[in-house]
C-alpha cells in the first residue's frame, strides 16, 4: 500500500497553451492554465518520481498513467499502473472521482481508498498537476507579481487565490501564480481545511507534448515533511484510446502496458 | 500616531508575502533536482516479480493445556528460504499467460532434509484470451479472490485449503500467497460493470487433512480440487457503493453473496460483505469431512455434540477504514460466523476434552478443519488492523493486527516492521502472541508467541 500514495500522483502533467486576452477574469486565468495541463483527449504518459530526503535522492518510482476525461464532472479519471522498482511492479490505481481502489497482482485483491488519500503523502500531487481547478474553485485576483520559477528566473505572473467552491475539491484553498500571456502555471501552494500548507509545486522544464507546450516536470515541495521533495518527470506522452469500461476495479488486472 | 503606522505596515507586510519571501521556497529545491536529466530514459514494461526470501521464526509455547494437543510440534525454531516468482507473457495480441510459482526450503528441528523440506507451491498457471473486446476466457490455475474486508472474507468462496506456507498471520499476507484453484473463467466488462462466471471441476477426492506430507511438486489438486464447484458474480457501477453480488454452488449446496463500500467524509470507507447459506454447523462439516477422508472412524460422535442437519448460516464482516493526513490507516471489523462456536460449544469443547483426553484428537481435529477451511472458529469476533506508512522516517512500514473473541475476551496480536533498505532489498520483523485464559479460544492454543525476522532480495 505504501507505493499507492506514489500511484495517485499519477496523472499527467499537462501544459499551458496560450491564451491570449488582455484582461482575462481571473476564472478564465485558471482555465486557461487547465488548458495548459489537459490535452483534450485521452492519452497515456510515463511518469518518473524521485523522492529527494534531506535534498538526497531516495526512491524512485516508475509509472505509466491512463487519462480520460469524465465528461460529466470534467475532471480526468486515471489508472496507473507501476513498472519500477520490482517490489511494486503490476501495482494498479484506479481514480474515478471518489471512487478510488489500489489493486495489488500479489493478493489479486482490490482495496477501496478514501477521498483523504489524496492528500496523503505524494497523493495529493497528482491533484497538484491533473486537476481542472476551474470547475472546482473560485478564482480572485490577489494582484500582479514577478516571481522566480524553478529556474530562478523571474516570471510576471497573476497571482490568484482558489477557494474551494464544490464537494470534489481536493483542497480547501490553492494560492496559485500563473505567467501573464502564455498563462504557464508556475507555482501553486497547497492548503487543507485547516489553513495548514501542504505542499508547494513548481511547474517546470516546458517542452512541446501531445500537441501542445507542456511543463514536463513538477517539483513538489512537502511542507509537512520538512526533508522530503519530489519531482514528477513526463515522457512519452502520446494519445490513446482509453474506454470507459476501465475505469472500474474489475478491469484493474487487465490492463495490459506494452 | 507613529506606533499606529508601524501596526499598519506591519499588518500589511504580514498579510501581502512579498516575492522575495515566494522566492524563498526555492531555497527546499535540491540542488541535483536541477542537474538531473531532463527527460527520463523511456522504461520497458516490466510484467512480472522475482524476489528471494528468507525468514527465521522463534516461537514459544504454553504447557498445561486445558485440552491437551495430541501431537505438539517439537521445535521452537524454524527458518524458511523461498524463491517467489509472478509474470505474465503476452503470447499474441488476444493471448497471454499468467504465471505465479513460490519454491521453500524449510530447516527445523524434526523436519527432514530435503525431503519433508523441500515444497514447491504452484500458485497459479493459466491462458487469458479475449475473443472479443472486454470479453475474456481463461483457463488454468487461477487465484481467485472475492471480498472487501480485510480479515475475514465470507464471499471468498475459493479460499477453503489454499494456505501454505507464511511469514505473517496477517490476513492479507494469506491471501496474497495462497493456492489458485484449477478452473475456466469467462468474464465481461462493459462500461458499468461486469459479469463473471466460474466453473471448477472435481479432480480429485479430497485429500486428508492429517498425514504424511505430499510430494514436494505435487500441485495439491486435491485441496484445490476436491468438488465441482461453479460461480457467478456480478458488479455494478452504481450510486457509489460498488455493489458485488455472488451466487455460488458446490456439492448440492448454494451461498448467497454480497459486498457493498462507500465514503463516508473524506477519511472513511464503510464496507460490508455477507454470505449466506444452508450447510451444517462447523462441528458437524469438520466431523464429517473427517469421517469422509479417514481421519476420524465413522462411528465416533459428533464432539461437542450438535445438530447435524442443515440450517440457513449467515457470514458477516462489517467494518470501516479511516485514513489521516499523517498516513496512518485504520480498519476496525466486526465478524460473525453463525456456523462458528457458540459459547455453549467452547464450554462443552473444553468440558470434554477435560473429561475425556481420548476425545482430543477429534476435537483439535476441528480446529484444524476450520484453519484449513479459513473459517472462523467463534460466532463473534472483532478484527483491527493499524498501518503507518514512513513511520518516524521514510520507508519504515509499521503495522498492528489484532482478532479478539467477543464471547471469550481472548485474542491474538501481530506488531510488524518493514523496512526498504533499497529498491532491492527489504527487511521485516513481525511479533505477536496469543492471550487470554486457559479455557479460552485463544488462551487455549499451544502456541503463546513468535518473532519472524525476514529479509527479500528482489531480483
Amino acid at each position: 500500500m505504501n507505493r499507492l500514495f506514489l500511484g495517485l500522483m499519477a496523472a499527467t502533467l499537462l501544459v499551458p497553451a496560450s491564451f491570449a486576452q488582455s484582461r482575462p477574469s481571473p476564472q478564465d486565468i485558471v482555465a486557461a492554465a487547465d488548458k495548459v495541463r489537459n490535452p483534450g483527449q485521452p492519452f497515456r504518459v510515463t511518469n518518473t518520481l524521485v523522492e529527494y530526503i534531506a535534498n538526497k535522492p531516495r526512491d524512485r518510482v516508475v509509472l505509466v498513467v491512463f487519462a480520460k476525461e469524465n465528461m460529466q464532472t470534467h475532471q480526468f479519471n486515471n489508472i496507473v499502473r507501476y513498472t519500477d522498482p520490482p517490489r511494486d511492479v503490476g501495482k494498479m490505481v484506479l481514480m474515478n472521482g471518489s471512487n478510488m481502489w489500489f489493486y495489488d497482482p500479489s493478493s489479486k485483491v482490490s482495496v477501496r481508498i478514501s477521498p483523504q488519500q489524496r492528500l496523503m503523502g505524494q497523493a495529493s500531487d497528482g491533484d497538484v498537476v491533473t486537476a481542472n481547478l476551474a470547475k472546482d474553485y473560485t478564482a480572485k485576483l490577489d494582484g500582479e507579481e514577478t516571481i522566480q520559477d524553478a529556474d530562478r528566473k523571474d516570471r510576471s505572473c497573476w497571482h490568484l487565490d482558489l477557494a474551494a467552491a464544490s464537494a470534489d475539491a481536493v483542497y480547501s484553498r490553492i494560492e496559485y501564480w500563473v505567467e501573464k500571456g502564455t498563462n504557464y502555471a508556475v507555482k501553486g501552494k497547497y492548503y487543507s481545511d485547516s489553513g495548514r500548507l501542504l505542499k508547494i509545486a513548481y511547474f517546470h522544464k516546458f517542452v512541446e507534448q501531445l500537441g501542445g507546450v507542456r511543463p514536463s516536470e513538477t517539483i513538489i515541495i512537502d511542507a509537512v515533511d520538512k526533508n522530503l521533495v519530489t519531482t514528477m518527470s513526463n515522457s512519452d506522452m502520446r494519445a490513446q484510446e482509453v474506454p470507459d469500461a476501465w475505469f472500474q476495479r474489475e478491469y484493474l488486472p487487465r490492463v495490459k502496458v506494452d | 500616531m507613529r506606533a499606529g503606522a508601524a501596526l499598519c505596515l506591519a499588518m500589511l507586510a504580514a498579510s501581502v508575502p512579498s516575492a522575495a519571501q515566494e522566492n524563498g521556497d526555492l531555497d527546499r529545491i535540491p540542488t541535483a533536482v536541477g542537474n538531473a536529466d531532463a527527460t527520463p530514459a523511456p522504461q520497458s514494461a516490466a510484467h512480472g516479480k522475482y524476489y528471494v526470501e528468507d525468514a527465521f521464526a522463534l516461537s514459544s509455547s504454553r504447557g498445561n493445556l486445558a485440552v491437551p494437543i495430541p501431537s505438539p510440534s517439537s521445535s521452537h525454531w524454524a527458518n524458511r528460504t523461498s524463491i517467489d516468482a509472478y509474470d505474465q507473457w503476452t503470447l499474441n495480441k488476444d493471448l497471454s499467460f499468467t504465471f505465479s510459482d513460490r519454491f521453500n526450503l524449510t530447516e527445523a528441528k524434526g523436519i527432514g532434509f530435503p525431503v519433508e523440506a523441500a515444497r514447491n507451491d504452484l500458485r497459479e498457471a493459466y491462458f487469458t484470451w479475449e475473443p472479443a473486446t472486454q470479453n475474456f476466457v481463461e483457463v488454468g490455475r487461477i487465484n481467485l479472490k472475492s471480498g472487501i474486508a480485510l480479515g475475514f472474507n465470507p464471499t471468498d468462496f475459493f479460499k477453503t485449503r489454499t494456505a501454505v506456507s507464511q511469514a505473517s498471520a496477517d490476513p492479507s499476507s494469506l491471501r496474497e500467497d495462497r493456492l489458485g484453484t484449477l478452473m475456466l473463467r469467462a468474464q465481461t466488462i462493459w462500461d458499468s460493470g461486469s459479469a463473471t462466471f466460474v466453473y471448477a471441476p472435481k479432480l480429485h477426492t479430497p485429500r486428508p487433512l492429517v498425514g504424511a506430507a505430499p510430494n514436494w511438486i505435487d500441485p495439491a489438486f486435491d485441496q484445490t480440487n476436491s468438488a465441482d464447484r461453479f460461480l457467478f458474480t456480478l458488479n455494478l457501477d452504481v450510486g457509489d457503493l460498488s455493489p458485488q453480488a455472488l451466487v455460488y454452488h458446490e456439492g448440492g449446496r448454494t451461498k448467497l453473496g454480497f459486498n457493498l463500500s462507500h465514503p463516508v467524509g473524506q477519511s472513511v470507507i464503510a464496507y460490508a460483505e455477507w454470505a449466506g447459506g444452508n450447510e451444517p454447523d462447523l462441528i458437524a462439516q469438520a466431523v464429517a469431512f473427517g469421517k469422509a477422508t479417514g481421519t476420524l472412524p465413522a462411528f465416533v460422535p459428533v464432539l461437542p455434540p450438535t445438530s447435524t442437519s442443515r440450517a440457513f448460516q449467515n457470514d458477516l464482516a462489517v467494518g470501516a477504514s479511516w485514513s489521516s493526513i499523517e498516513k496512518v490507516t485504520l480498519n476496525l471489523e466486526y465478524h460473525f460466523h453463525q456456523a462458528g462456536f457458540s459459547g455453549e460449544d467452547w464450554r462443552n469443547w473444553f468440558d470434554i476434552g477435560a473429561a475425556n483426553p481420548a476425545s482430543a484428537s477429534e476435537l483439535w481435529y476441528i480446529r484444524g478443519y476450520a484453519s484449513a477451511e479459513q473459517q472462523p472458529m467463534s460466532r463473534h469476533q472483532v478484527f483491527l488492523r493499524a498501518d503507518w506508512q514512513d513511520a518516524f522516517v521514510t520507508d519504515l512500514d509499521l503495522s498492528c493486527i489484532s482478532f479478539v473473541n467477543l464471547t471469550d475476551g481472548s485474542g491474538m496480536a501481530q506488531f510488524a516492521a518493514g523496512y526498504n533498505i533499497s529498491d532491492a532489498w527489504s527487511i521485516g520483523a513481525y511479533v505477536g502472541g496469543t492471550f487470554g485464559g486457559k479455557r479460552s479460544e485463544w488462551g487455549s492454543l499451544s502456541g503463546s508467541g513468535s518473532a519472524i525476522f525476514q529479509v527479500v532480495r528482489y531480483l
